[in-house]
């Protein structure tokens, strides 16, 4: 007698010993099913899922991370440079799965136990370290691109501007067309009120206006006020804001001829970023850009002074 | 030795039995009310308008229902449309106006005023409504349906949304 | 209500499905070893919570890049219940890769994959393949930044493939760029290519759990001799 066909009496009569799938392991898969069911909706109320905002190919600010289950394949080209990153990329994960489907046919002896198939049994063991310590390794990579928090109503207004194509006439960092005024030259300084009422009705504040009336919906006109608040380059600081940017970054930063070289040149600071931006660096550097030198100086000015010192660099455009 | 259930395992098989039953509706139960909620989520749905600017009230005439034709931007679940629309607009005085709905109230065809004899006429089945919208003759169940409308610096302003008739 | 049963039992077998299915006697696993047993179900389970998810999710879903985005919010933001369905659908993926693996390396530990069970195990690989697949278009459908950039390192791994990588990008973007075809490919892979293939792979998987039986829990060389004499297989 083979193994085989001993091993198929041996089963045959270890089945008629044991109990009937139904109540018996079907109660199991009943009690594991309602805990997993339980731990999903959990999962579900509390976090839900996130949505980012839209895709954006021209962004070259965001950290693309795969999801964790795939983030020690991500992490894995690292470990080949250059021209061997196809080993990890296909070679490795090609392997594995024909691996996976040969192996009944490599593994063919009646052993299962793991102690009788030490070889398996640590094949798979030392797999499984592999792809645990590459997942670490991946989660706690540093993000090197700074991330940028945009404010979600202002964003809003961003994309209703390109889909009601006021680019047509308007120029914003100088693209557009010129049938309308600039909006990174002034318009942000309008009052709240001024805006709204404009995007309402443009005849009610700037009579004989070319813009038409664009029948916005009350949302709408929230989200491009904020937009269009946003570019602006925060209003006035004060004559303290040199004498802050003497006092507590002219030792590493230059602003025109003035300063050290040790940070950035800041000198056209406010064409790449705005107030906000800016305002949060100042705060807590770490939070943008985890490898940044800079200290933070929240607690360091009060709020007053960083909100004064970031629009003096906001108005940083070379003129 | 063969599989042979003693009493106490009877007993146990009806009670893992039962439990399966009860679990399974339990699951069952919360999956189909939170599938359910979502796939009849429209019944709850509140639609929302807002009000359509239609020029200024000096334009309009007394006594002379006029049909307006104007653009409402809504939202259209997730994308935002421009549809064209239209209502007839009634005022005895310039400063209490009625907005009707273009659409008879019998099977939704486009009505008309006539000026000679001072009804709205229904191209369907001959229906006539008076000028105050209600049914003269023909089948219509109701009178003409309305928009609520409100007189905003010298703005006439309708919110299109059909009510019955104030 | 008696002839309704013995209706079913004529026209449907009810009877002998009932008998193939659930009456089948299994052999005992040892101890706790019994719930490593209910991870196939497990994962049978969460597979249907997708299906139905998935179909009501996609009652709300445009597979284009200039409303896709829009309509996940609108998901999240209007639809009665909608955010609580698309975090449970979010998280049931996650939940089915992590019960198809842990059910794979049981199989794979205990050796359950062995004589006559080969092909239970081969189809189990290809449903594993599948959960991956679902998982990588799944992922790109909201067309947020996370998505479009995820799947933009994911073919161009694929597309570092000798000779043929550059082309297999190509067909996975559907063109040169990703955009509005990568989203509509991706989408329809995603709710009619894979659903068709592992709900075959699901049914042949299936159906040789029963008629293999289900492997019973793995003994030591040693006490297979010593215990079983006589129908030991190792000897």
């Amino acid at each position: 007698m083979t193994w085989h066909e001993k091993y198929l009496e041996r089963y045959k009569k270890l089945k008629s010993e044991g109990k009937p799938f139904f109540p018996y392991a079907v109660f199991k898969d009943t009690l594991v099913a309602l805990l997993i069911f339980g731990v999903l909706c959990g999962l579900a109320y509390y976090f839900g899922a996130e949505i980012e905002d839209p895709a954006d190919p021209t962004d070259s600010n965001y950290n693309p991370r795969p999801e964790w289950y795939f983030l020690f394949l991500f992490q894995a080209l690292k470990l080949f440079p250059g021209n061997l990153e196809s080993i990890a990329a296909i070679v490795l994960p090609g392997a594995a799965v024909a691996f996976l489907f040969l192996l009944p046919f490599i593994d063919r002896g009646p052993e299962r136990h793991i102690f009788d198939r030490p070889f398996l049994t640590f094949l798979g063991l030392g797999t499984l370290a592999g792809i645990g310590y590459l997942t670490y390794q991946g989660a706690v990579s540093p993000l090197t691109n700074p991330i940028i928090e945009k404010d979600p109503v202002a964003f809003a207004g961003q994309r209703l501007y390109s889909s009601l194509n006021c680019a047509y006439c308007h120029k914003i960092g100088g693209r557009g067309g010129t049938i309308g005024p600039e909006l990174d030259k002034g318009a942000g300084d309008e009052s709240e009120e001024w805006l709204e009422k404009h995007f309402r009705d443009p005849q009610l504040t700037s009579p004989g206006s070319a813009m038409p009336k664009l029948n916005l919906l009350e949302d709408e006109i929230q989200s491009l006020v904020a937009y269009i608040k946003s570019l602006s380059s925060g209003g006035g600081f004060t004559e303290e804001a040199p004498k802050l940017f003497q006092e507590n970054c002219a030792a590493c930063h230059k602003l025109g001829q003035e300063g050290s070289e040790v940070g950035p040149d800041l000198s056209l600071i406010g064409t790449a970023r705005d107030k906000n931006y800016i305002r949060k660096y100042v705060e807590d550097p770490s939070k943008i850009n985890p490898s940044s030198s800079m200290p933070g100086y929240k607690g360091q000015l009060t709020d007053l002074q960083i909100e004064d010192l970031s629009r003096y660099l906001a108005a940083q455009k070379g003129n | 030795m063969a599989y042979d259930p003693t009493e106490n395992e009877i007993t146990r098989r009806s009670f893992l039995s039962r439990a399966i039953v009860g679990i399974g509706g339990l699951i069952g139960a919360v999956f189909t009310g939170i599938g359910g909620g979502y796939f009849l989520s429209p019944l709850w749905h509140k639609k929302k308008e807002s009000w359509v600017d239609l020029g200024l009230v000096k334009d309009f005439r007394e006594g002379v229902p006029v049909k307006v034709d104007f653009t409402v931007r809504k939202r259209d679940a997730w994308s935002t449309i421009e549809s064209r629309s239209s209502a007839w607009i009634v005022t005895a005085n310039l400063k209490e106006f009625i907005a009707f709905d273009p659409k008879c109230t019998h099977l939704g065809c486009p009505y008309r005023w006539s000026d000679d004899k001072k009804q709205f006429l229904c191209p369907c089945h001959t229906a006539t409504f008076g000028i105050d919208g209600k049914v003269v003759s023909g089948p219509p169940p109701r009178p003409l349906d309305r928009y609520p409308t409100k007189v905003v610096g010298g703005h006439l302003l309708i919110l299109p949304q059909k009510t019955a008739e104030a | 209500m008696n002839s309704f049963w013995e209706w079913m039992k004529t026209r449907l077998g009810i009877e002998e499905l009932w008998n193939a299915l659930f009456a089948r006697h299994v052999p005992e696993a040892k101890g706790w070893t019994a719930w490593l047993y209910t991870l196939g179900s497990a994962s049978l389970f969460v597979f249907t919570v997708q299906a139905i998810t998935g179909a009501l999710l996609a009652m709300n879903y445009v597979p284009s890049p200039d409303h896709a985005y829009d309509s996940i919010r609108f998901i999240n933001e209007q639809v009665l219940l909608g955010r609580f369905l698309r975090g449970l659908h979010h998280w049931g993926a996650t939940a089915m890769v992590i019960l198809v693996s842990l059910h794979m390396l049981r199989v794979y530990f205990m050796g359950s994959y062995k004589y006559p069970r080969e092909a239970t195990w081969i189809v189990g690989v290809l449903i594993f393949l599948v959960v991956m697949g679902f998982s990588f278009t799944g992922y790109l459908l909201p067309w947020d930044q996370k998505a479009y950039w995820a799947t933009m390192v994911g073919v161009n791994i694929s597309a570092q493939v000798p000779v043929i990588g550059e082309y297999i990008g190509k067909v996975l973007k559907g063109g040169d760029e990703m955009g509005a075809v990568t989203l509509t490919r991706f989408y329809a892979i995603q709710v009619l290519v894979l659903p068709a293939i592992i709900l075959g792979a699901l049914a042949i998987h299936l159906f040789l759990v029963v008629w293999h039986g289900i492997s019973e829990s793995p003994t030591r060389k040693e006490d297979d001799q010593n215990k079983n004499a006589g129908t030991g297989i190792l000897q």
